[in-house]
């Protein structure tokens, strides 16, 4: 299991974070997912035989929001 | 000669839906995944919970793409343009 930690632009109240987390949770490979609303982040544990960093990002923006790796 | 309806001219129709929105991050969330689909035109009341769609998609895409918000989302019906 790996970590990563995308920073996400747009999100303002905590409905934008549970959306985040209940499409998120749900992607083959992702074992947790933890939003902070205050941080502009998502941290989540997945699995690299299944998903990759750029494939979580990309499925975060394809949500509406701006999202980047960090490094 | 047979002649094809010519989409330019076609009135598309308007159609309402219920879109769980609870302020403007999430309203700007639909924004953009409407901006990416493309070819919408489109209103957000934001008080109401309604998009109005302007658009050549059918109803079934038009809801997907809201529901790629993760908010809850459903179709209310069709807004004849006046
Ligand atoms: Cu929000
Ligand atoms: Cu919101």
């Amino acid at each position: 299991t790996q970590v990563v930690v995308i920073n996400i632009e747009g999100m303002t109240c905590n409905s934008c974070v549970q959306s985040i987390e209940g499409v998120i949770s749900q992607k083959a490979g992702v074992k947790s997912i933890h939003v902070s609303l205050s941080n502009c982040n998502a941290t989540i544990e997945y699995d690299p035989l299944q998903t990759c960093p750029e494939d979580l990002r990309s499925s975060v923006e394809d949500m509406g929001f701006d999202a980047s790796l960090s490094e | 000669i047979c002649t094809l309806p010519d989409p330019s001219s076609a009135s598309f129709q308007k159609h309402e839906f219920f879109v769980d929105m609870t302020c403007e991050g999430c309203s700007n969330a639909v924004t953009r995944v409407l901006h990416r689909l493309g070819g919408v035109q489109f209103d957000i009341d934001l008080p109401n919970k309604k998009v109005c769609i302007d658009s050549e998609h059918n109803v079934d895409t038009l809801l997907e793409t809201l529901k790629k918000t993760g908010k809850n989302a459903s179709y209310l019906g069709e807004k004849s343009a006046q």
